[in-house]
């Protein structure tokens, strides 16, 4: 890696003469210029260690050719390398030897074996005959170090690369090396499994198959998968993807290495949720309200479904319609439903998210910063979500950077979060008070104030808790704003393809392409029969519309508002008061089973198009296997329906949808069908321009401060009980039983017994839950999960209000 | 009389020994290197020697063969260590019999018999599951419905090797590739093309082992 | 004309023809007759296509005769043949030529296909050769093989005659209720009831 000296040395690798820079590695010198030196231990996004010693060469300083390993000396002026003398070849069949010694023949049965970086250097660097006659050494065969990955220790070459990745990488230090000599090994501390969120990519950089992932065990070879380039869609960081499948069924997913984004890495959540889309649960053939139970849906064809959902929207009043979702959506897809929305049904009450995001106009009126930006600028603000457990790739980003001291992390939250550990300060506020506390720090004469004041910002802005409303981020956006213009923000936003949803106009006052509604451009004017003026209603306003009867038809695109959204009685109240409910997804969720009409859509690798991520990156996706039933592509759906409604939205393609978008949306302007599937944009475009005018009227409240309550404050964890993690075998039995998490002197205060129920009182619920005392919990706070396995969150928060305080007892 | 000469031939043949094999009573001999359908092996203690490593199905041509491998059950293992073949089916509607799954398998588990008779009247019937290609109790092959045999036929189905190594390489030649005790029927190799007639032959191949 | 028309009737002579004789105790001999004159002489067309007609060839030389099952020659004009042996790959170009010959041969007939290629495309899944000739013609016995011997195309020959000797006349599909390969179900049929699926709920 070069260390940022522009200055050039001359090397010469086997007889080639080559530009270097000062401080590279003479391996990644090589790298560069297609030389291939074997390695086992060497990675390029980790610090080189010199363990496995396969990346010998012969190198002549001026002082005679010897051997020294490449991944260990920085190049130097003259310098002549030789990868293929006879002197390198003997060390590379020794090392080679030498590892094989203890390494089983286990190649048949091993998951690794037809893609091992051990078997294919054995082939083109090895030996051929082994020397060694004795007993190998021998461990019990797979252990499982967590839920997730199996450890063979008698595979294990000791490269140190899962060790390393644990320490520096992922900040999970789980992992070690045991024993000397001869039996070193590596092995989790005693009764500690390897629970770290990264642990997949342990499986995939292990140079062996030391290391191999459950889910993937036994599966499948390497020469029956097929493979495609695409996008995780679980989080909206948009990591690249290898997507496998065999025999037209995922397998597996593997972590492509590109600079913007993910440097290769991927949580387990995006590696191992495919099992979700092979899964038993999938929605197959459209159903419909059974005429003569009221209480059960039937079978139906599509016909018949799509029919009676034409025919509920053409008997509302005018207007009122909803649309609920879009964040599970393509881009492609996303377009189609807002121009069905727009042009066809004419509306504007179309909404991506559930509430629990922020207002699609602040999102697009933010200068936005990339994820590289932040990992560069001099300070990064966190003012939001806890970024390990809902977009876990941003937080490695994130700690890679603070932990090579490229960045000062300050985190202003109301409890500890997985970035407190890299963050140079941590601050704890009250919940719903960030932008008291942050004013405070800047207006004061802290020397961190003036730090930040000096510097280059990025604020990662989202919502801390869910059991507060948009307004105290909005609230943290204004003051950043007034206080430090030359701030850009990285809106933290968690589902998959939201602001890719927003940016094609699946949000109130919006159209695709970044445009106000009250100014749409021509093109729009042009090609859609007609353009909504007034602004519709976001997801709560429609909710509540519809709990009063002010709304006829709720169409939910793969949302489940009586789930994610943060106020389950009122997402309760909208589905019963809508007098017709269209739900599109791809599994029975709590909000399908109360519709009138299901349709069944296509997953994830079923479907091509595009997605944008958090920065505003389009990146492809790709298609790999046909969807098991009878589902449909979103658009397809869109198309359909407004057909029946006498419209047409006048593409049959993702691709005609997509030259359209390009046409329709201003900042989509240019970037044409070649330019994304061309080679040099891999990594994405990232789309900067927006016409979104930020406009931001601080309310100025602050919360009341309810004395004898507990200020709720609810996140999302990685695993939950979310639709995607419990139809995956492997993860759903990851996710933790919720419980309410409150500090042991608040319990005492109480009388409350650690561990024991307690009733948990809201204004608008009452439930029961298990109270843990926690040190780490501010006082006059309580934690709940949001969907975790037991009790959700939503049951008891009050959406009108900034914040939710409540109140506990024993049974 | 020269119409008459082909009559001659004719009649000169009627007293020469009858060159026709009366097929369903009898068969022809078949070659050392024919190649029938599949069986699928056992050790000596009941052992599936299959442990699903796919290498058969990677290797062959036609795409014929599918198999998955799945975790041994610890309690009662199908196959020695880790793994089993969970699922394999030969598709005979597709096998072109060119033993390259004979040659890539890593334990012997796959061999070819002189098994020939195999006619369907429908396409599924000619997919073999594992439960048919599996040898019995005796290591013997399973006899299927339409299948006709005859004394004798069932008994070679081990492996045996070619004259020359697959890799081509003199040196690997007559040196026998399976481990001649496990399995059943092993027959003889063939002599290789540097075949020394002084040199006595070694057929358990322990020696041989590397 | 009533009166014979009656006297048919009796006999299982009526308008089901042939069909009818099994159903008689007085012709059901002759349906057994019939039978076994059909399979004593079933002549084979020539249809070889590939490598596997060098070892159907064979099959009709002396060393394998199968002329003693009466089906010494092999027909040239498909009108004069009662079997199709397709030996060999089906290109997609052959496939309307295969289906001629086969709707040009006379009733009864049938089909055997030989080899893999021709069974299933074996080892050439591409573009130019058809997947199964069982795409184009019904096919009665598939013969695998690469090519198969000719003691395989024998075993083949032997399991046709063998369906001719239990098989149903002149209907003969009706008998195993699939054609070539496929079976025909009425689970799908319109008036079938939807299952409810199991999703309750208390809405409304």
């Amino acid at each position: 890696m070069p260390d940022s000296q522009p200055n050039a040395v001359s090397v010469t690798i086997n007889g080639t003469q080559i530009e270097a820079e000062a401080g590279e590695l003479v391996i990644a010198a090589a790298d560069r210029n297609g030389v291939h030196i074997p390695r086992f231990c060497y990675h390029e996004r980790m610090s080189s260690v010199g363990m496995c010693r396969m990346c010998l060469v012969e190198v002549d300083t001026g002082r005679g050719p010897m051997l020294q390993p490449s991944c260990m000396i920085s190049v130097t002026d003259g310098m002549i390398v030789d990868t293929e003398s006879d002197q390198t070849k003997r060390a590379q069949e020794g090392i080679l030897e030498f590892l094989l010694i203890n390494h089983p023949l286990d190649c048949p049965v091993c998951d690794k074996g037809g893609e091992c970086p051990l078997q294919d250097q054995t082939v083109a660097y090895g030996p051929g005959e082994s020397r060694f006659i004795e007993e190998k050494r021998h461990y019990e065969k797979p252990i499982p170090i967590s839920d997730l990955v199996h450890l063979d220790r008698e595979r294990c070459i000791l490269c140190d690369r899962c060790t390393r990745f644990a320490d520096e990488v992922a900040g999970d230090p789980l992992i070690q090396f045991t024993e000397r000599g001869n039996e070193t090994q590596v092995l989790t501390f005693p009764n500690e499994p390897f629970s770290s969120y990264f642990s997949g990519n342990t499986v995939q950089i292990c140079p062996v198959g030391a290391l191999t992932a459950a889910p993937y065990r036994f599966k499948a070879r390497p020469w029956d998968l097929e493979q495609v380039e695409s996008t995780c869609t679980t989080c909206s960081v948009g990591c690249r993807v290898a997507v496998q499948s065999s025999r037209n069924e995922l397998v597996r997913y593997l972590g492509v290495d590109i600079d913007p984004v993910n440097h290769g890495w991927l949580c387990d959540k995006g590696r191992f949720d495919f099992e979700a889309i092979k899964s038993p649960n999938r929605l197959e053939t459209p159903l419909i309200r059974d005429p003569n139970d009221k209480d059960q849906l039937i079978e139906t064809t599509w016909g018949a479904a799509l029919a009676a959902s034409a025919d509920a929207i053409k008997e509302a009043r005018s207007g009122k319609i909803g649309v609920i979702g879009g964040s599970r959506l393509t881009n492609e897809d996303a377009y189609a439903w807002a121009k069905l929305a727009g042009s066809v049904i004419g509306t504007n009450n179309v909404d991506a998210q559930l509430g629990d995001g922020l207002p699609g106009k602040v999102v697009l009126g933010l200068p936005g910063a990339t994820i590289d930006e932040a990992c560069s600028a001099d300070t990064v603000l966190v003012i939001g979500p806890d970024l390990k457990e809902e977009l876990p790739i941003l937080h490695l980003r994130l700690r890679g950077a603070a932990k090579k001291k490229k960045v000062k992390v300050v985190e202003i939250t109301p409890l500890q979060t997985g970035v407190s550990s890299y963050a140079h300060r941590s601050i704890v506020c009250r919940s719903g008070e960030a932008a008291k506390t942050l004013k405070s720090l800047l207006t004061s004469d802290d020397e961190l104030s003036q730090e930040i004041r000096s510097g280059s910002v990025v604020v990662i802005l989202g919502r801390s808790s869910l059991a507060e409303s948009a307004l105290p981020a909005i609230e943290v956006a204004s003051v950043i704003t007034e206080e430090l213009p030359k701030a850009k923000f990285l809106v933290a936003l968690r589902r998959g393809n939201v602001r890719g949803a927003i940016d094609m106009g699946l949000s109130p006052g919006l159209l695709p392409g970044r445009v106000p509604l009250e100014n749409p451009n021509d093109e729009i004017k042009k090609i859609w029969a007609k353009v909504p003026t007034v602004e519709g209603l976001d997801t709560a306003g429609m909710l509540r519309a519809a709990a009063d009867g002010q709304l006829d038809v709720l169409i939910l695109v793969g949302a489940d508002p009586l789930v994610d959204f943060p106020d389950q009685d009122l997402a309760n109240r909208g589905l019963r008061g809508a007098k017709f409910v269209v739900a599109i997804d791809n599994f029975p969720t709590l909000s399908v089973a109360n519709a009138d009409v299901v349709l069944p859509a296509t997953a994830y690798g079923e479907k091509g198009g595009t997605t944008t991520n958090i920065e505003g990156r389009v990146s492809r996706l790709a298609q790999l296997v046909t969807s098991p039933s009878a589902a449909r592509d979103d658009w397809m759906i869109a198309s359909e329906l407004a057909w029946r409604l006498g419209g047409d939205l006048k593409f049959s393609s993702m691709e005609e949808i997509w030259s359209e978008i390009e046409q329709v949306a201003p900042s989509h302007n240019g970037i044409t069908l070649e330019k994304i599937w061309a080679d040099e944009t891999r990594d994405g475009i990232l789309i900067t321009e927006t016409s979104i005018q930020l406009a931001i009227e601080p309310s100025g409240e602050t919360p009341v401060v309810d004395g004898y309550g507990l200020r709720l404050i609810s996140g999302r964890k990685l695993y939950d009980a979310g639709t995607q993690t419990s139809n995956c075998a492997s993860l759903s039995a990851l996710a933790q039983d919720a419980e309410l998490r409150v500090n042991p002197t608040e319990l005492e205060r109480l009388g409350i017994q650690d561990g024991s129920e307690v009733t948990i009182i809201s204004t608008k619920a009452t439930g029961v839950a298990i109270a843990i005392a926690d040190e780490s919990i501010p006082r006059g706070t309580a934690v709940l999960p949001f969907n975790n396995p037991g009790i959700r969150a939503n049951l008891f928060i009050n959406s009108e209000l900034p914040v939710t305080d409540i109140r506990i007892e024993t049974r | 009389m020269g119409y008459l000469d082909g009559f001659k031939i004719t009649f000169g043949k009627l007293f020469e020994e009858r060159v026709t094999t009366e097929y369903p009573k009898e068969k022809r001999e078949k070659p050392d290197r024919f190649h029938g359908r599949h069986v699928l092996n056992r050790y000596e203690d009941g052992m599936e020697k299959c442990i699903g490593c796919e290498l058969c199905a990677g290797v062959c041509p036609a795409k014929c063969i599918y198999v998955r491998g799945a975790d041994n059950p610890e309690e009662a293992p199908v196959s020695p260590g880790e793994r089993y073949g969970f699922v394999y089916e030969i598709n005979y509607l597709r096998c072109i019999h060119c033993d390259l799954c004979v040659e890539a398998c890593p334990t012997e588990a796959i061999t070819e018999s002189k098994l020939f008779e195999f006619s369907f009247d429908n396409r599924s019937d000619a997919i073999y599951t594992k439960d048919e290609l599996v040898v019995d109790d005796q290591g013997l092959p399973q006899k299927q419905p339409w299948e006709l045999w005859h004394v004798g036929d069932d008994l070679k189905t081990s492996g045996w090797m070619r004259a020359t190594a697959s890799s081509g390489n003199p040196a690997y030649e007559n040196r026998v590739g399976w481990s001649g005790e496990l399995g059943y029927g092993v027959r003889e190799p063939e002599r290789g093309q540097q075949f020394d007639e002084s040199e006595p032959q070694n057929l358990d191949g322990k020696d041989d082992q590397d | 004309m009533a009166d014979i028309y009656d006297l048919k009737q009796k006999l299982g002579l009526g308008d089901a023809g042939l069909a009818g004789l099994g159903h008689n105790i007085f012709t059901a001999p002759i349906e057994e007759l019939v039978k076994w004159a059909r399979r004593r002489s079933v002549m084979p067309a020539t249809f070889g296509l590939a490598c596997c007609a060098i070892e159907m060839m064979a099959t009709g030389t002396a060393h394998y005769d199968m002329a003693r099952y009466g089906m010494e020659t092999f027909r040239a004009s498909p009108r004069q043949a009662d079997l199709m042996i397709v030996a060999g790959r089906v290109s997609q170009k052959m496939a309307p030529v295969l289906r001629q010959i086969y709707d040009q041969m006379m009733e009864p007939k049938w089909v055997i296909s030989m080899g893999v290629c021709a069974s299933s495309g074996g080892m050439f899944n591409n573009y130019a050769i058809v997947q199964g000739v069982d795409q184009i013609v019904p096919v009665d016995i598939y013969a695998p093989g690469c090519p198969p011997g000719p003691e395989t195309l024998l075993h083949a020959i032997l399991a046709l005659h063998e369906k001719i000797r239990t098989g149903e006349l002149t209907e003969r599909r009706k008998s195993t209720g699939k054609g070539a390969g496929f079976e025909l179900s009425h689970e799908h049929a319109p008036d079938a009831q939807p299952e409810p699926v199991i999703i309750r709920t208390g809405r409304r």
